[in-house]
């Protein structure tokens, strides 16, 4: 059987719902993050089907690659915990995730019930503009917003997480 | 030039840090009299406006940076708002932390906060505005976790948690958006919303937007950082977060939420009053309760902001002046509260107000000013938060919502109510044994307490002036 | 001086001086009386001088016809001169009557700004400028018994409500007449007494009754009694307002309306006025205090006034008029024997006093003149008004007559019993020391004395000039000057004094004692328990709607606790309980917290496209 488009798109959603839900209800952090990275993976393939081979490149450096290893890195230097905390995390993580079934039982109630129409524009925008001029000439302000973001960023870093290596 | 509302303060801070040679005190100053400029002539470019400043930048381009801000009526209000609080927190901050450090590490965060109130209520592009609400976060998160206690890092975490769920809701309902509009630009974006009424998309990244911003402001039933978070905080950072902060992140999207879809479709706005009767009531009944002198202030805030939305729901431009005179008005009395919790906090130690009483004959300025701040929330005349109220009361009445306009009329009763009792146990009564060798707070809380006490008279006594020259055209931005 | 100004003058010259009394400093002592005398003189000779005069006076005032007009003429003339006498006549009194210097300053501006307020509401012409003259007139009087000192607040306060609201009937009635005028001109009113007509003029007759304290309207007269100073007894109630309540009466009876013989609201101010006279002369019958006797007497003599004026009749017209100014003098003249008795002997109970006839030989020659008046001896002036009242009394009905002629009765038998306790018989220890009064206090007295014997002897002169020429046309060409007409009501009225005489020789001879001899009428089976519900102040408007008020009160405060328990204890209680719910929700766990976004989120969602 030859699987059409839209075939392969369905088993990504899957696939990245399912690597998702491991993410969240993963035992250990280390497994989370493996699962994060998978997810962004999963994004990435995504992204390229529908079209966006820049925001999937971004997508797969980023948070599967950069992001991950500085969580793994991170999660190497905690302490591991004592086996009767994992015990009674354990019990309390599965019971945390007993609604899941209802609301997904819901959701699908929702969209059956209301019928939401997704009626899509008839005209959607497809203007292809470079990326580099979205960037550098459109998008100056959020630039210039990141950048202080990312200074914000730091900001937090030096002062939440400096005054802990001095004690 | 409006980018310079955004440019100096971060270049500024920039220049600072770079200087990081020189002694840590000195550069503190250094740092603390820009913010002190900074602040000062953002108030007096809103209070005599220059033409050529304003008028330059509306289709202002650079050579080689171009943006697209534009400031209108209520920009300005938010502004000067903005300005004011700025100041105050900056003068408070002096009298409040003992530490360098940790003065210099709050004066720089402030810089950023403010650059990024200021972008955001300068953008005109709903991605922008995205990007600023973020920047404004992030630097609100550190301001919480500030002191780095077990609480104020437990109210940090939790304002995380919500402001990353909102930033969820507020991407998906760009992503729907600006699906429609081809363009992130809010001309873009309203245009988009009246070419396709009824359409079950927008209708979704509309709601998702709404209720991502009523995150953000913590109403009700969305409030679950804000209590924490505020009470939890540094002393210094609740006067600066729940004066200006949650306002310019929370309500100003609210507002041009409002303004881009026009007259509101009824749903929409049904949940808006919904949401805001809610927080009136129910935050006031939990303020009623409250034994923290914070945590009290901190549950007003969202029976406040609950008005704003009432306002603003009205859909009338006597509604959206009343309810950008609250926010105005909010700032003002809310920081000046702040403040009197941070002065009687610092003087006598604690923040319980059953330990306190009869603190006004050892702290008058204090006392007195609370009292003035107190009345003025609970919508007393002659006092400025009388006549906000009253607009958003009017234009309830008007726009035949006459079970909120009694919602909100008997929810004052409420106000009365903890704001009355709040005053009882802390300033007035039997004075404590314990506080009996306490003294009024430094000149760096007096002096900004009854700056804000001042405002508030003297925009209660002036309100005949406001409401022609600033507020009716304020309105018209509908 | 033209007309116009002096009619200006009249009226702001003692409003004038009272200001500057008030003004004057304590070191000069002498200036009050000084500024008093001169005042009150002045405007003695000013207002004499204004005799036979006529003038319009009117300046622009609130606008829309209520203009500030005063209209000088004969009756008010007459008014404002009587006025103007008394108060220099009470003026010379109160010189050596008051000890304390803050007191007599303060009479002495209460004093000339009543007298100032007084000429201007007799003088005005529009309706609404005498009301703000006769309601700025109740807080003089508010002020006049206040000085009597710590006990007499209470007493201010009822005098003022209940002239407050006969001043509020006066208003609705000024109210109801400039609508049915369409002017507020006094000049230009004359309406006939229809429905809405008598509505209106029994709206003013209450005014102007309760201020010349007919009853009901009364009960703070007795009260005053006690509580005020004396010269305020003999000048306000006794004299002021006896010429300003008849005058008003007279110009609403014939001038602004046209009351006729036939209409209801003549019987009924017949009624008022029997009602008054008799009721009230019983009251004065059984009193033990000089002061409190006499204020009855104030209050009964007005019922003759009413009387006369209600019967519409010529004679009885002319007699209520006459009754007035005789009644003024009289009765203020009495009131100055009782002052005199009370700053010489130092009290006023009956029963501490006696013998005090040859005491007090000038204050007792006064009295007698004063006492045969009231109770209407003939040659006395008295005797000639009653007379009037009597006939016309008997031409609308002779039950009128008769109460009228019992009321005699009774005050001769109330006069004879207060005479003898109080200038015969045994002195009593207290008052051994007694001796005559200063002469500015005799002066006014005798002066007083001597007019009643004159406006009796010589009754032409009062008659024709002052009281004959205000009804003019309406008297139809009677002349009542000279002695009585009717021999028949002569003869009667010499019997009943006569008969008065009887009654108190059998009292004096049953119990004993001059103070006694109308005891058996006291006690007659009956009476007496009517008597004990009056002293118990029973019949009393003013405490009955007192108590009334109380029971509201009560009531008011019931429902103001349960109100308050709805307010304070159910709904702060429900919104105590309501905070505490919301409290115990709020877990302080972030993750619950974050379910309430996501319900709140799929509540929002499903509304949306549910409604949508």
């Amino acid at each position: 059987m030859r699987l059409g488009n839209l075939e392969i798109e369905i088993i990504i959603a899957l696939f990245l719902v399912l690597t998702a839900l491991w993410t969240v209800m993963a035992r250990s952090l280390l497994r989370a993050a493996i699962g994060l990275a998978l997810t962004s993976a999963m994004l990435t393939v995504m992204m390229y089907k529908l079209n966006a081979p820049l925001a999937a490149v971004f997508e797969l450096s980023v948070c599967s690659g950069l992001i991950s290893v500085i969580f793994i890195t991170t999660i190497s230097l905690t302490q591991p915990l004592t086996w009767a905390e994992i015990y009674e995390h354990e019990r309390e993580r599965l019971s945390r995730f007993r609604p899941l079934p209802f609301i997904i039982l819901l959701l699908g109630l929702f969209f059956w019930l209301v019928k939401v129409d997704l009626a899509l524009p008839t005209v959607v925008a497809e203007k292809v503009t470079d990326v580099r001029v979205v960037l550098w000439s459109l998008r100056q302000l959020d630039l210039v917003g990141q950048i202080i973001c990312l200074l914000a960023g730091a900001f937090g870093v030096t002062i939440l997480f400096k005054a802990w290596r001095g004690k | 030039m409006v980018g310079s509302f955004i440019f100096v303060p971060i270049l500024l801070l920039m220049i600072v840090n770079v200087l990081s040679f020189s002694h840590k005190s000195k550069l503190h100053n250094i740092l603390f009299g820009f913010g002190l400029l900074t602040a000062l002539a953002q108030i007096a470019l809103v209070l005599w406006p220059n033409k050529n400043f304003w008028q330059l930048t509306a289709n202002y381009q650079f050579n080689v940076i171009k943006f697209n801000l534009a400031a209108d009526n209520l920009t300005l209000v938010m502004l000067l708002a903005i300005g004011l609080v700025g100041l105050i927190a900056l003068i408070v901050a002096r009298g409040l932390i003992n530490d360098v450090d940790q003065e210099y590490n709050f004066t720089n965060l402030w810089f950023i906060a403010l650059t990024g109130m200021n972008g955001l209520v300068l953008a005109t592009d709903i991605f922008s505005l995205y990007v600023f609400i973020e920047i404004t976060a992030v630097a609100s998160f550190i301001l919480i976790a500030l002191t780095k206690e077990r609480d104020a890092l437990e109210g940090a975490f939790k304002y995380v948690i919500f402001s990353s769920f909102a930033t969820v809701l507020m991407l998906a309902a760009i992503a729907l958006l600006v699906f429609f509009a081809g363009d992130t630009s809010f001309a873009a974006i309203a245009n988009a919303i009246k070419a396709n009424p009824g359409n079950s998309l927008i209708l979704m990244g509309l709601i998702l937007y709404l209720l991502s911003v009523f995150i953000k402001s913590g109403l009700i039933p969305f409030h679950g950082w804000l209590p924490d978070a505020y009470s939890a905080a540094p002393a210094i950072t609740s006067i600066f977060i729940a004066g200006i902060v949650t306002k310019v992140v929370g309500i100003y999207p609210l507002i041009r939420f409002v303004q881009l879809t026009g007259t509101l479709a009824d749903p929409l706005r049904n949940i808006l009053l919904l949401v805001g009767g809610t927080s009136i009531v129910i935050a006031a009944l939990s303020a009623l309760g409250q034994t923290n002198f914070k945590r009290l202030l901190a549950y007003s805030s969202i029976s406040q902001m609950g008005y704003i939305v009432l306002g603003l729901a009205a859909g009338s431009a006597l509604g959206l002046a009343g309810a950008i005179l609250h926010i105005f008005n909010h700032a003002v009395f809310k920081s000046l509260l702040f403040i009197n919790a941070a002065a009687v906090e610092k003087q006598t130690g604690t923040l319980d107000i059953d330990k306190m009483g009869g603190l006004a004959e050892k702290m008058p300025y204090t006392g007195a000013t609370s009292a003035i701040a107190s009345l003025s929330t609970a919508g007393i005349p002659p006092l400025s938060g009388f006549w906000s109220k009253l607009l958003i009361i009017i234009a309830l009445w008007n726009a035949q919502l006459y079970f909120y306009a009694t919602v909100a009329v008997l929810a004052s009763l409420l106000t009365l109510g903890y704001m009355l009792t709040l005053q009882r146990k802390v300033f007035f009564g039997q004075l404590e044994n314990a506080f009996y060798e306490t003294k009024e707070a430094g000149w760096q809380l007096v002096l900004p307490s009854l700056l804000l006490a001042g405002i508030i008279l003297g925009l209660g006594l002036g309100f005949p002036w406001l409401i022609n020259t600033w507020l009716i055209p304020i309105g018209k931005i509908l | 001086m033209t007309p116009p100004i002096m009619t200006m003058l009249v009226i702001a010259l003692p409003i004038f001086a009272s200001l500057l009394i008030l003004l004057t400093p304590k070191r000069w002592p002498a200036s009050q009386p000084t500024i008093l005398m001169a005042a009150t003189i002045a405007s003695l000779f000013l207002s004499f001088s204004l005799f036979g005069k006529e003038s319009m006076v009117s300046f622009p005032w609130l606008g829309g016809g209520l203009d500030f007009s005063f209209r000088l003429y004969q009756f008010s003339a007459f008014i404002v001169a009587a006025v103007a006498a008394f108060s220099f006549l009470i003026a010379l009194y109160t010189l050596s009557f008051f000890r304390a210097d803050n007191q007599s300053k303060l009479f002495a501006f209460y004093l000339l700004l009543s007298q100032g307020l007084a000429a201007g509401a007799v003088l005005a012409n529009n309706l609404v400028v005498m009301l703000f003259f006769w309601e700025a007139l109740l807080l003089t009087l508010f002020g006049f018994i206040l000085l009597g000192g710590q006990y007499s607040f209470k007493t201010a306060i009822k005098a003022f409500t209940i002239n407050g609201i006969t001043d509020l009937c006066m208003m609705l009635g000024i109210v109801l007449t400039i609508f049915l005028a369409g002017t507020a001109t006094m000049t230009k009113i004359n309406l006939p007494l229809d429905t809405l007509g008598a509505t209106a003029f029994i709206f003013l007759m209450i005014g102007a009754i309760a201020k010349a304290g007919s009853m009901p309207f009364h009960t703070w007269i007795p009260d005053a009694a006690l509580d005020a100073p004396l010269p305020f007894m003999a000048f306000l109630p006794a004299a002021l307002e006896k010429l300003l309540g008849i005058y008003l009466l007279t110009r609403i009876s014939f001038d602004l309306f046209q009351l006729k013989p036939e209409s209801w609201v003549s019987s009924l101010l017949m009624i008022v006025g029997a009602a008054t006279l008799i009721l009230a002369v019983l009251m004065a019958l059984i009193q033990k205090n000089y002061k409190k006797l006499l204020s009855y007497h104030a209050i009964s003599q007005v019922g003759y006034m009413i009387l006369g004026l209600g019967t519409a009749v010529p004679a009885g017209m002319v007699g209520g008029l006459f009754h007035m100014i005789n009644h003024a003098m009289y009765k203020s003249c009495l009131f100055l024997t009782g002052g005199s008795v009370e700053k010489q002997a130092g009290t006023t109970d009956l029963e501490k006093l006696g013998g005090l006839g040859w005491k007090m030989p000038v204050t007792f020659g006064c009295f007698l003149i004063a006492a045969a008046s009231i109770s209407g001896v003939p040659p006395f002036n008295g005797f000639f008004s009653k007379e009037l009242v009597y006939d016309g009394a008997l031409e609308r009905g002779t039950i009128f007559y008769v109460i009228a002629l019992l009321g005699s009765f009774f005050t001769a038998a109330s006069f004879l019993k207060l005479g003898h306790a109080a200038y015969f018989g045994q002195a009593a220890t207290q008052t051994r020391e007694t001796k005559e009064a200063a002469w500015p206090m005799l002066l006014p007295m005798i002066i007083i004395a001597a007019l009643c014997l004159l406006f009796g002897l010589w009754n032409a002169l009062p008659l024709n000039n002052l009281i004959q020429p205000v009804f003019g046309q309406q008297l139809a060409g009677h002349n009542y000057a000279g002695l009585p007409h009717n021999l028949f009501l002569i003869v009667m009225t010499v019997i009943v004094i006569g008969l008065a005489l009887l009654n108190h020789w059998f009292g004096v001879k049953r119990y004993g004692s001059g103070l006694k001899a109308a005891d058996h009428i006291h006690y007659a089976p009956g009476l007496k328990q009517a008597y004990n519900l009056a002293e118990k102040k029973f019949f009393d408007p003013y405490e009955l709607g007192l108590k009334a008020i109380r029971l509201f009160a009560i009531i008011a405060w019931g429902l103001d606790r349960l109100i308050d328990w709805l307010y304070s204890g159910l709904a702060t209680s429900a919104a105590r309980l309501l905070s505490l719910v919301i409290r115990k929700s709020h877990s302080g766990n972030y993750a619950t917290y974050l379910w309430w976004v996501i319900v709140s989120l799929a509540g929002s969602m499903l509304y949306i496209f549910m409604v949508k």
